[in-house]
């Protein structure tokens, strides 16, 4: 079943393409259908995951390292989830929201590629694979920031575009030297090759070629730069993609499926993550609280939240990584539901500064609740999701005796709670101003999407019960069984 | 029954059995005040819900025995405050804020010192932990969560929040919040930390006792010069948590035990007298100090209720106030009998000075709100009508005003006997000389407070007269004495001067001090992000050079 995980939605958007045009609402269905079915696959996917531990698949019959392989073990059937329930709910909010564009049709091919370029990366077990999928994301998501063509948008969408090439050329560049060196591209099987060569200045190098490449597509500081253009132009459901799970995808996972179970970590590598982590953090929250622009301002927290994410990935403790992962789901929860949240804003009132907002708690009870909702979660207010993860990864660091950092992530916490009260009082509480007077709640699948994912914000704190851990702990185990994934992986296949 | 045997998450006590009733008791008051005073505004359901929420949330606070429980429900009760202050009328917002990010900053850095007390003692459970203060990381953690807990409390530095949060809340949300709940908590974590979680040194005591006294004359002082009742007040909820945080940093048995007591008086007597503001509120629509006057004979109850509960808080004998500042006072005479060192001594004597001091100070400032609200002329200069407030509100109050003379006649009888004593080992009044003694010092305080009213110089004996200025008539409606301008005085007095202009403007404030900087921090980032692509591209070379140097 795994290569479902892609053809779905490349079918979806081949279909779309070519009768979206002709059928009217064909796109809207086949689009929430295919996001739907990916979503129930990836539900589907814990379970096989909970028994089998890994499941590969051989592209064509071919034995990997020959072949051409794709690898389901608990990271990706984790990751999987994070995108099925981000996707489905962003389609079924697009239904609605899209009206004001031209040309839904265009919209939903490219978010269907998107997501089969997510997905692929997910899947793949092979690393120039990887590439390919990565390179279909970007490319998607550089048309679908620049989708509503306002010379705004056109800037944003370059300025990615460039970066995103950059990135995309350093990881090509990465996997090019890692093959010269190992002479494969398989990733269990460079992971083998690696352990038994002597390493090297060579690893060091790609190493760090992969550390830019997949932090300028993660947006980690200083390779950040895109993202506070990127994110807010495109439209809401998209900025909820792209922040919700993309950055997570192709910066996060590439880079954790690569250093944890190919290179391998080292001491020096952890450190590294963890000082990116934590001038992430830093600056995307003060960068964060300067702003105006609702989606700016998220755009920004985005950032802070992948450091805090990474920050926890760099302590390397088993109790951290399950932090930084169950932040990671929790942020892709929260960030998404956040961005609908400010594009119910925009689509009922035309405005995203936020000196021109307030009251619209009145008005508009349902975006107010589950935004207010939202902000606090990510704030890491009890008992929701976000403080459930702040609490661990607090704890693990301070367990692992970076004092100092866990002081600097609290607070930098209290930093986003600062921003996120400035949101919320700026957007849903204070004074109603006159010129809000008529507007009305949004329509019922963007009402349904945000109550959903508010739901999801609330009983996240449920994943640490001890039935529902191992959804966790399976994606914990697989970075935590570092090199002997190609042990793990061959013994799959026989 | 042992309730511990049953869930190890929760444990019962004296000393959170005796908060937990307190929390039960201004729960219901606060509720039957609210039905009428809330009756005709808007959106109740979720006024009421959190009230129910904070009131549930609080009392499992005082309950449970795990660190983490405690952690989640008291950083929920930020929340709910939150939601119950921005009830969306104007200023609201920007002090529910500005309540929310010091009250949520706070239980951050509680979140941090938890974790460094699970790293240090390895378990979460309270009764099972006992940190000696003799590594940094022991202080750092006991600081942080003594953070939370000032911060809930409102003692300084973390007060910013109460006084315009007192001004702005609806009523009952300021007497049920900030005079007695978050008085409770706060002051009943510090307790329990004090206490049971880390074993105390003299530094750190002398540390709490500092903190009390700073706060205690602080606020009293910017007390003394408010337009605003609700505000006053606001300056003496502060106020107070200085002698609880004072009595407790004494560290010795009665000291602990007078603090805590001090904890259960004063959030009966200032849950008291915000509801009598509310009163006033409510039939006069204003609660600014110029404004009033008068009101003794149109709202006789709430006068009664006002007075004797200024009365308590100014540490008046017989009231209950006059016992627990009494029982802070022997703390600290007898921590000066055992002091080591003539600095030692020095510090005790100043901590005991500004208590006394304050306690003065604060039975001047109550003069002033008295007269000008309750006595002194009314505004038109026409006699009101008696028209008190329906039974809901002058009920609570008066309810609460009569606890306050029990609790004060009756105290070792009643409260101590009952609650205080079995909750704290080893109290021992000292001496047979305590009660003259404390009278004494009550009537120091007080000739210190009738010594600065008499700053401004005696009221003329009050004679009626029709006034005559070379030929025109004066009114003496608006020429009268509105007890507002009381303390003008201290307000141009050289430094205090300085002082009191900048604690206006803020720099005093944590919270605005903290503004700014995250500002000039956050404008200082926007230069670099010009928007040029190929400054970002640069970026990320150099991030990629330091990179290479760093993996090399």
């Amino acid at each position: 079943m795994l290569p479902f995980f892609v053809v779905i939605p490349l079918a979806c958007a081949f279909l779309i393409s070519l009768l979206g045009k002709r059928i009217k609402n064909l796109s809207d269905i086949l689009a929430n259908l295919g996001t739907l079915a990916l979503l129930i696959l990836s539900l589907y996917s814990i379970g096989l995951v909970n028994n089998h531990k890994i499941l590969v698949y051989k592209v064509g019959g071919w034995i990997p390292p020959i072949g051409i392989s794709m690898v389901l073990d608990g990271l990706s059937s984790f990751m999987l989830v994070i995108v099925g329930v981000v996707s489905f709910l962003v389609t079924v909010y697009s239904i609605n929201y899209m009206e004001r564009f031209t040309d839904k049709w265009k919209f939903y091919t490219l978010f269907m590629l998107m997501l089969a370029g997510m997905n692929g990366v997910i899947v793949s077990g092979d690393l120039f694979n990887l590439f390919v999928f990565l390179e279909i994301a970007s490319i998607a998501s550089y048309a679908l920031v620049a989708f509503g063509t306002e010379a705004e948008e056109l800037e944003a969408s370059f300025k990615y575009a460039i970066m995103g090439s950059v990135a995309s050329s350093f990881i090509l560049l990465g996997i090019a030297f890692l093959y010269s060196y190992t002479s494969t591209l398989n990733m269990a099987d460079i992971s083998l090759v690696l352990s038994i060569k002597e390493p090297g200045l060579m690893v060091s190098f790609i190493a760090v070629l992969f550390l830019v490449g997949f932090g300028l597509k993660a947006a980690l500081v200083p390779f950040h730069a895109w993202l506070p253009d990127a994110h807010p132009s495109a439209p809401a459901p998209i900025s909820a993609m792209l922040s919700g799970v993309f950055i997570k995808i192709l910066g996060v996972y590439a880079l954790c499926r690569v250093f944890f179970n190919i290179l391998g970590v080292s001491d020096k590598i952890f450190f590294v993550l963890t000082i990116l982590g934590v001038i992430s953090m830093i600056l995307g929250a003060f960068l964060a609280i300067a702003q105006s622009d609702i989606k700016r301002m998220f755009a920004y927290s985005s950032i802070s939240q992948i450091g805090f994410i990474i920050f926890a990935l760099g302590i390397g403790s088993p109790l951290a990584l399950l932090g930084g992962l169950f932040h990671l789901f929790n942020h892709a929860i929260f960030k998404s539901l956040l961005f609908l949240n400010s594009g119910a804003v925009e689509y009922s009132t035309g405005v995203r500064d936020l000196k021109r907002l307030g009251g619209l708690n009145s008005r508009l009870p349902i975006t107010g609740f589950t935004g207010l909702l939202g902000a606090m979660s990510i704030s890491g207010i009890p008992p929701l999701g976000g403080f459930w993860s702040k609490l661990i990864i607090i704890i693990a660091a301070v367990q692992a005796g970076y004092f100092m950092f866990a002081s600097i992530a609290i607070l930098i916490s209290i930093v986003t709670l600062a921003y996120y009260l400035k949101f919320l009082g700026f957007t849903f509480f204070g004074k109603l101003d006159d010129a809000w007077l008529k507007i009305k709640e949004v329509p019922w699948a963007m009402r349904f999407s945000m109550i959903i994912l508010a739901i999801i914000c609330v009983i996240t704190g449920l994943l640490l019960i001890p039935i529902l851990r191992p959804f966790l702990q399976s994606a914990v185990e697989v970075l935590l069984s570092g090199r002997e994934y190609s042990s793990i992986v061959f013994g799959a296949i026989r | 029954m042992n309730i511990t045997s049953l869930c190890p998450l929760f444990k019962l006590d004296v000393l959170s059995g005796f908060v937990i009733l307190a929390i039960g008791l201004f729960s219901v008051l606060v509720i039957v005040y609210s039905l009428r005073f809330m009756r005709n505004k808007q959106k109740l359901v979720s006024f009421y819900a959190n009230i129910i929420l904070t009131a549930l949330a609080s009392a499992a606070v005082v309950f449970s025995n795990n660190l983490i429980l405690l952690l989640v429900l008291w950083g929920f009760l930020g929340l709910t405050l939150y939601l119950l202050i921005n009830r969306g009328e104007e200023s609201q917002d920007a002090i529910a804020k500005k309540t929310f990010i010091i009250i949520g900053g706070s239980d951050a850095l509680m979140l941090l010192g938890v974790g460094i007390v699970y790293y240090l003692s390895g378990t979460f459970q309270m009764d099972a932990i006992r940190l000696e203060l003799n590594n940094s990381l022991a202080v750092l953690a006991y600081l942080c969560i003594a953070v939370a807990c000032f911060a809930k409390a409102g003692a300084m530095p973390f007060h910013s929040w109460i006084p315009d949060c007192a001004r702005y809340a609806p009523v009952p949300v300021a007497a049920f919040l900030l005079a007695s709940l978050d008085k409770l908590l706060g002051i009943y974590l510090l307790a329990r930390i004090s206490l049971d979680l880390f074993v105390m040194n003299e530094a750190m005591n002398i540390f709490l006792m500092l903190i009390g006294a700073l706060t205690i004359i602080a606020a009293v002082m910017m007390a003394l010069v408010q337009h605003n009742m609700k505000r006053l007040l606001g300056y003496h909820a502060v106020s107070q948590v200085g002698y609880m945080v004072l009595g407790i940093g004494t560290g010795t048995p009665i000291g602990i035990a007078g603090g805590i007591f001090h904890m259960l008086n004063n959030s009966i007597y200032k849950q008291a007298l915000f509801f009598t503001s509310g009163n006033v509120e409510q039939k006069t629509g204003t609660t600014d100090l110029d404004k009033l006057g008068g009101l003794s004979k149109a709202m006789p109850l709430t006068y009664i209720s006002a007075l004797i509960a200024s009365l308590s808080i100014s540490g008046v004998p017989p009231f209950n106030g006059f016992v627990s500042k009494w029982m802070i006072y022997q703390g600290l005479i007898s921590k000066c009998q055992i002091a080591n060192g003539k600095w030692q001594m020095i510090v005790y004597l100043l901590c005991l000075a500004a208590a006394m001091f304050g306690s003065g100070l604060t039975l001047a400032s109550f003069l002033k709100l008295i007269h000008a609200t309750f006595l002194g002329q009314s505004v038109n200069g026409k006699r009101a009508k008696v028209a008190e407030v329906n039974w809901a509100m002058w009920l609570p109050p008066l309810l609460l005003a009569s606890i306050c003379v029990i609790f004060g006649v009756f105290a070792i009888q009643v409260p101590l006997k009952y609650f205080i004593l079995p909750a704290v080992a080893g109290v021992t009044f000292i001496g047979t000389w305590y009660a003259g003694l404390s009278t004494l010092l009550i009537i120091i305080g007080l000739l210190l407070g009738v010594l600065i009213f008499k700053l401004k110089g005696i009221r003329p004996v009050l004679r009626q007269d029709t006034a005559f200025t070379g030929g025109e008539t004066l009114d003496l409606a608006e020429n009268r004495v509105t007890g507002t301008e009381f303390y003008n005085t201290i307000k141009d007095l050289g430094l205090l001067a300085t002082i009191y202009k900048n604690a206006e403007k803020g720099l005093f404030d944590i919270y605005e001090q903290a503004k700014r900087l995250t500002f000039f921090t956050a404008s200082a980032l926007q230069y670099l992000h010009n928007g040029v692509l190929p400054t970002y591209l640069v970026w990320t070379l150099l991030g990629m050079i330091g990179l290479f140097i760093l993996l090399r």
